[in-house]
């Protein structure tokens, strides 16, 4: 079977907004990270001439699993997702994200939450005419219960980990890292299509949830998640991340 | 759908290149409603019958499976690019 991706770009204009530029004006913004989702990310011309006339250096990159540069994924909520040099990335004072909702620009923020500081996200919306500025505050809860599961992680005996058989997103083997990482635990595979939340419930001997599948999962799915849920990537490095100074353990 | 262009040409296209005789589309859930629309360009202009596929589209890694068994030639997935998938986290 072939597979045909068609983009399907926004029609109208893509620009920033006059209440964007004020406040990079403002905040004497000299560097920004310039991402867009990919019905903006090919359009970005008039976007990038403002910039240059404000004299505001642009830096961006091709993120893990994205296609082309500028372009950012739902997924891309890693610390090291943009494969941005760390001088590139600590040179940057703001996000711009160029693009509708809050969906893509989050990852941006959870991807910083290991930080010790946070970048804000200026979400630049061409379609709405929206202008945001996102910070952690906008998922503090949903962190702050993250935290209290990759807690819980550290002392649970019997782990659920949940697989999907999605190919884009199936990652088993890799899964499998926890029985060496952590050989005094009980590690068992469920593998799903689409997580079924409804039936978590059923397996009441599972203490905690283990998200191999979409790393949004982790963060925005965690009502969801009774007994709690923590990514694959943090799980494996749970000690780590919670003896950092970071966003995460100053909620 | 005058927001987001639907690149029916591109999927025409495509559709008599490898001359598909089943075509499934996926949409995201904001062109759903327009299902229809893309359903009867693609059958007017190609001799394709189309599946509309009812299930998520969360992105390029979300690609519905099964298609195989049901003999399906073509998967046209709007509003994502090519995925480049990670082995592990």
């Amino acid at each position: 079977m072939d597979i045909l991706f068609l983009e399907a770009p926004f029609t109208g204009e893509v620009s920033l907004l006059p209440k964007s530029i004020k406040f990079l004006k403002d905040k004497h913004v000299k560097t920004v990270g310039l991402y867009a989702s990919v019905q903006f990310c090919n359009n970005l011309d008039k976007v990038k001439k403002k910039l240059q006339e404000l004299n505001i250096e642009m830096i961006s990159s091709q993120p893990d699993r994205t296609h082309v540069s500028n372009q950012l994924l739902g997924c891309d909520n890693y610390h090291n997702s943009l494969n941005l040099p760390s001088k590139e990335q600590s040179k940057i004072e703001y996000y711009l994200y160029i693009g509708d909702g809050k969906f893509h620009p989050l990852a941006l923020v959870y991807g910083q939450k290991d930080n010790s500081e946070l970048k804000e996200i200026i979400c630049n919306d061409p379609i709405g005419q929206h202008f945001q500025v996102l910070d952690y505050t906008f998922v503090k809860k949903i962190l702050q219960k993250y935290r209290a599961s990759l807690l819980k992680f550290l002392n649970a005996k019997e782990i659920g980990v949940l697989v999907t058989i999605k190919p884009g997103q199936e990652q088993f083997r890799p899964a499998l890292f926890l029985e060496k990482k952590y050989p005094h635990k009980t590690f068992h595979y469920f593998i799903d299509n689409v997580i079924s939340f409804d039936q978590l419930e059923n397996f009441p001997f599972i203490q905690l949830w283990v998200n191999t599948a979409c790393p949004r999962v982790g963060f925005d799915d965690q009502e969801n998640f009774q007994k709690g849920v923590i990514n694959l990537n943090d799980a494996l490095m749970a000690e780590e991340i919670l003896s950092k100074e970071s966003i995460l353990n100053q909620l | 759908m005058a927001l987001y262009d639907p690149e029916l040409q591109k999927a025409i296209q495509k559709i008599k290149e490898i001359d598909a005789k089943l075509v499934c589309i996926q949409l995201p859930d904001g062109m759903k409603p327009y299902a229809k629309e893309i359903e009867q360009k693609i059958t007017q202009e190609t001799k394709a019958r189309v599946l509309i596929w009812l299930g998520s589209n969360f992105g390029a890694c979300d690609i519905p499976l099964g298609l195989n068994k049901m003999k399906v030639d073509l998967l046209i997935s709007w509003g994502h690019n090519v995925f480049h998938k990670k082995e592990g986290w």
